[in-house]
């Protein structure tokens, strides 16, 4: 098993280029935003002469390649730079965000496995019939509203006309979180069950009918065991790279569903470091980002892997 | 005794004829003729709209603001004045053509990396999917957001940041189902009797490996007409006063407890198109890879 | 330098004596007014669309930060309720020399800071030159009049100016002029303002960045009996639905931006207020006068005459505001309610085409902010309403940063914009409008009549206050006859709040002052 998993410390190492080349992008791509920093803070407010003093004590007016390779050096220290906006540490604003949105998205995860896995089952072992409607009516249904409107509707009917849970905000202390948390993630796990419920299905029903199911059935594996073992196991794969794309998808997506709820997560971090034309904290959230991204695909294929041991990843061409 | 030729040529013999079986039964597939009936329907209002909307979409009457619904106003006006109906109906026009043009160049881009990275695998695969990795590793509507604050508000930079970021999806999806399949036994057979790996590729991994991928478009239309909506709740979407159902639904949250249809209505429009786009996929999905039968 | 009407002003100078004589009596009944009434204890909770940037008062000009660091950093004189005059504050009174270019303040007695220390001329002196040395990266251009500034002894502070300068009051009540610990308490200035202290009723407390910021009640805060709360928390809630949701739910007190819509079924609502307050706010239509054809003032009028202001007070607001007849707002000393700029008028406004340069009509393009709904709207009803007369008008969208840059690089043909006044007097916004001078080429219009420069000149220097009645009458005049700026309309402030909240105020400059509120239980 382990011998399989000899292709992570490669993959590791490939991330740095990775990495590199999503700072330079952003660096560059976020310099060609009208306007800096010093026009933000100032506001109305704004002269040229302002704005002319504001934008050089910042240092915003050195040569590019200066301010990324500066940016660079203090990566290499762990320094993530200071905020141009709050003149605080970015290192400091990107791991006041991580928490919350990393909560989010773990629980929006559980949530949505919950919802999905048995939807998904229920549709593919009767195909057609009522489970199966009902399945696919949920899916259909819950793909087409925008997750804003979801969130205000959640809150309409659960907060607000019964007040189960709180009309947005984070709380304080871990236990308040996952009860501010519960309706954010609810939200997000109805968005991504829909793609995770249709593939899931569609990889069961192609497993089901297989020669491979068909030989375990006949050496008298039956019910959960077979589901678990044969069924789920191979259906997965291809689900497992949808959901490590909405993984990567959602934590900087995550924005809208902040926004409703009033969560200071990593979307709204960096929508209003881009507003702001805070390009410390631009690119320390991207890195940040990036990098878990990263290491979000090194895992989706660690399970990739663990489900199919057919699939060699550190191998080549196929003969 | 099956030789990889005997095999090869069972398999050719079976899947020709299982085609021809869900090709002569494509009118019967439920799903298929679904999607077909409302996205057609969609598309036809989007056409004749100026025939059918009973009036400009875009024509004020700010004393006629807010009006419920009515034998003149069927869906009542919005804050402007304006029909909602012929906002509905011209809005049509908009999304079903920025959802799919948004759509068709990421799939096509996407999918050929993707095969080509799973196919080959090693060196290329490896460089392609860091490539792959490097725009993955942008989130989606920040891309978008800074994308659209360049190129400006508009839709033609809507397109361009949308394609920017989702052709990667394809690309991971594609490469997985074809690192998957080519190790399959069918696939091992074929090149052991001598079949090219273009021809293999195209002709008998594509098909099979692509009905995720068009699963996943289909959804993905849908997805961008979301993406659209949500740009329009950032104040960074189709521009006014353009008819458009992500700005009707934006422009009506205000009114949700007294004209709850403004934003209600466009709303559910874009689950019925939702609806007809997956059935659409689903259908399609079937007529690709006909191995797998219902 | 200016010629100085020396008996005019010894006969201001000791108007304004009395006057601020008679408000520190009335500043004092305050403070000795009956606890009854008054419910003690309670935390407000206070829901913004967004957070503050920083708590330095010298460098920072968003609204969330100063609302904020009003609380807790108090100036020398505070402007009333009503917006039109400066009550004392830090300060009990001043005097001012016969030519106007001395003024010697007097500070108020046993105030303290929020560690103890007592305040006094030197934290005077620091504090003002602390403004002044940011210069124009910060408010410093604010005391630009200031030449020194100096500590008499323990309570008298004297302030020489360069020139005669009628706004130096005002200009003191400004937040960056708020007192601060003389060399922040032994502090860096940024480790300092971290953790700001002043003289207000309020001491820091806490900030989650992008959630939450806390402040706790001073005890020791020199008017007594106040602040009847026990704190105050400022939650960041960007999204105004959600807002709304929670104040009606009791989970905020106060959300400080409801939609307009939203307002009346508000106020009917039980337990929720919708309250509007008057404001300095004035929204207008800005023309590129260096782009062809609004450097014709016919065009110009055009433009002005054709846009129905009501319809958009109806449409926009709600019907919460008032159609604009001036560069001034009522709510600005020396407004003018007489002046008469253009208002409604179609007729006119072809008359005015048809005399322009451009009597068949022309395309051109309005500028706004991406991701206001207000916006959005005034630009849809003024398209409509342009075409009317003939002129195409197509809307261009960008984000509050690049839209800010655009009007810089005077790359724009229309641009909404808006002003609200930071200090109680016309100063600030005249020359930052007509004056090239100003800093922004006449609110980024390059608007060069040197007639109304001068008039706004004078009026600066002028402190009688009929002459300077008489001067700004002049200026809101001949600006609405040139129509450099196409006035809108004056919009309140509004703010929703639970009825267990008492007493909350809003100046029409913005602020409000929370040693006043209580909250019931």
């Amino acid at each position: 098993m382990l011998h399989r998993l000899r292709f992570i410390p490669g993959r590791l190492l490939q991330a740095v280029p990775v990495a590199f080349g999503v700072t330079i992008i952003v660096f560059f791509l976020s310099h060609l935003l009208p306007g800096n920093a010093a026009i933000a803070l100032l506001g109305e407010r704004a002269t040229k002469a302002s704005v002319a003093a504001l934008t050089e004590q910042l240092g915003l007016d050195r040569p590019l390649w200066e301010q990324y390779f500066r940016f660079l050096g203090q990566i290499v220290h762990g320094n993530l730079g200071t905020s141009l906006t709050y003149q605080l540490p970015v290192g400091e604003l990107v791991l006041q965000a991580v928490p919350v949105t990393l909560s989010l998205l773990g629980l929006a995860l559980v949530m949505a496995l919950v919802i999905s896995i048995p939807l998904a089952s229920l549709a593919a072992s009767r195909p057609n019939r009522a489970g199966d409607l009902v399945a696919r009516g949920f899916t259909l249904v819950g793909q087409g509203m925008p997750q804003f409107w979801v969130g205000i509707m959640l809150i309409l009917l659960l907060a607000v006309n019964v007040r189960a849970f709180p009309v947005g905000g984070y709380g304080d202390g871990a236990g308040a979180h996952l009860y501010f948390l519960f309706l954010p993630a609810l939200t997000l796990a109805i968005a991504m069950s829909p793609t995770i419920i249709r593939s899931l299905r569609a990889s069961m029903i192609g497993v089901l009918e297989s020669e491979y199911v068909g030989t375990a059935k006949s050496k008298g594996a039956a019910g959960l065991p077979l589901f678990r073992d044969h069924v789920l196991r191979n259906a997965a794969i291809p689900t497992v790279s949808i959901i490590g794309v909405n993984l990567g998808y959602l934590v900087g997506g995550s924005l809208v569903i902040e926004k409703v709820f009033a969560l200071p997560g990593l979307g709204s971090l960096m929508v209003n470091a881009i507003f702001a034309r805070d390009f410390p904290t631009i690119q320390g959230v991207t890195l940040f980002v990036a990098i878990f991204v990263v290491v979000v695909g090194i895992l989706t294929d660690v399970v990739y892997t663990m489900l199919d041991p057919r699939v060699d990843l550190a191998g080549g061409t196929t003969p | 005794m099956t030789t990889p030729t005997t095999a090869l040529v069972g398999l050719k013999q079976r899947r020709r004829a299982s085609r021809s079986r869900s090709l002569r039964a494509w009118y019967r597939n439920g799903s298929l003729m679904a999607g077909i009936v409302i996205v057609g329907l969609l598309v036809l209002v989007a056409v004749l709209a100026p025939v059918i909307a009973p009036y400009d979409p875009i024509a004020q009457h700010l004393e006629q603001a807010l009006e419920s619904p009515s034998a003149a106003h069927w869906l009542g006006t919005d804050k402007y004045g304006r029909d909602v109906l012929s906002r509905l109906i011209w809005g049509a026009r908009v999304d079903l053509r920025v959802g799919f043009l948004a759509v068709l160049i990421p799939f096509v881009v996407g999918s050929v990396i993707g095969a080509i990275a799973g196919y080959v695998g090693g060196i290329v695969d490896t460089i392609l999917m860091r490539i792959v990795d490097v725009f993955f590793a942008f989130p989606f509507y920040v891309m978008v957001i800074v994308l659209v604050f360049v190129l400006g508000a508009g839709e033609t930079s809507i397109y361009l940041a949308i394609a920017a970021v989702s052709w990667v999806s394809y690309a991971k999806i594609v490469r997985g189902e074809v690192i998957v399949a080519r190790q399959q036994d069918y696939v091992v057979a074929a090149r052991l009797g001598g079949m090219s790996h273009t021809r293999l590729l195209v002709r008998h991994i594509a098909p099979n490996v692509m009905s995720q991928a068009v699963i996943y478009a289909m959804s993905d239309i849908v997805m961008d007409i979301m993406a659209i909506v949500t740009l329009g709740y950032l104040g960074l979407g189709i521009e006014p006063p353009t008819a458009e159902w992500g700005s009707m639904i934006v422009d009506g949250q205000e009114f949700i407890t007294t004209q709850w249809q403004q934003t209600t209505i466009p709303g559910l429009v874009v689950v019925v198109t939702s609806l007809g786009l997956s059935w659409l996929g689903d259908g399609i999905s079937d007529l690709l890879s006909p191995d797998r039968r219902r | 330098m200016r010629q100085r009407n020396r008996a005019a002003v010894a006969a201001v100078t000791a108007a304004a004596a009395l006057v601020l004589a008679g408000c520190s009596a009335g500043g004092s009944a305050d403070t000795g007014t009956a606890a009854g009434g008054h419910p003690k204890g309670g935390v407000l909770t206070m829901a913004r669309s967004a957070d503050i940037i920083s708590m330095d008062n010298t460098t920072t000009f968003d609204n969330n930060s100063i609302h904020v660091m009003q609380q807790i950093m108090e100036p020398l004189f505070n402007v009333s309720a009503d917006g039109k005059e400066l009550e004392p504050w830090l300060a009990t009174s001043y005097d001012a020399s016969e030519d106007g270019k001395q003024y010697t303040i007097h500070l108020r007695k046993g105030v303290e800071f929020s560690n103890g220390d007592p305040m006094t001329a030197k934290d005077v002196v620091f504090s003002i030159n602390a403004d002044s040395a940011t210069g124009s990266s910060g408010w410093g251009y604010i005391n630009a009049a200031i030449d020194k500034v100096s500590a008499v002894d323990d309570e008298t502070v004297r302030i020489d100016l360069k020139y005669a300068w009628a706004p130096l009051i005002a200009d003191l009540s400004l937040f960056s002029n708020a007192i601060v610990p003389a060399d922040y308490a032994g502090e860096s200035k940024k480790e300092f303002y971290t953790h700001p202290i002043g003289t207000g009723p309020f001491v820091w407390d806490s900030w989650k960045k992008g959630q939450s910021l806390s402040l706790t009640a001073n005890d020791d805060y020199w008017q007594k009996g106040k602040p009847y709360l026990d704190g105050v928390k400022w939650t960041v809630v960007p999204d105004a639905n959600t807002r709304k949701l929670q104040v009606q739910g009791g989970q905020v007190d106060i959300d400080d931006t409801p939609d307009w819509s939203s307002l009346s079924s508000l106020k009917s609502a039980s337990g929720v207020n919708a309250e509007t307050f008057k404001s300095t706010q004035i929204d207008y239509i800005a023309f590129n006068q260096q782009r062809k054809p609004f450097d014709d003032v016919h065009v110009r009028r055009a433009v002005a005459y054709a846009l129905d202001r009501k319809a958009m007070v109806k449409a926009v607001l709600f019907g919460n505001g008032t159609t604009a007849n001036s560069l001034l707002s009522p709510g600005t000393p020396y407004y003018d309610a007489k002046a008469d700029g253009p208002t409604f008028d179609v007729e006119q406004a072809k008359a005015e085409l048809a005399k322009s340069s451009k009597p068949n009509g022309f395309t051109t393009t309005l500028l706004i902010r991406s991701g206001d709904p207000n916006q959005t709207s005034i630009a849809q009803i003024m398209q409509s309403e342009l075409k009317e007369i003939g002129i195409t008008m197509q809307i261009k969208q960008l984000d509050p940063t690049a839209n800010k840059q655009a009007r810089l690089a005077g790359d724009f043909d229309m641009a909404w914009s808006a002003w609200t006044m930071d200090i109680p007097d016309p100063d600030e916004w005249t020359s930052f409008a007509v004056d090239p001078e100003g800093g922004s080429n006449s609110a980024f219009t390059h608007y060069d009549n040197p007639d109304v420069i001068a008039v706004n000149k004078q009026a600066q220097k002028e402190t009688d206050p009929a002459k300077r009645q008489e001067l700004y009458s002049e200026l809101q005049q001949k600006t609405g006859d040139d129509a450099f700026l196409a006035y809108l309309y004056y919009s309140p402030y509004v703010f929703a709040s639970t009825d267990k909240v008492n007493d909350f105020h809003v100046t029409p400059l913005g602020n409000y002052q929370l040693a006043d509120v209580s909250k019931a239980k």
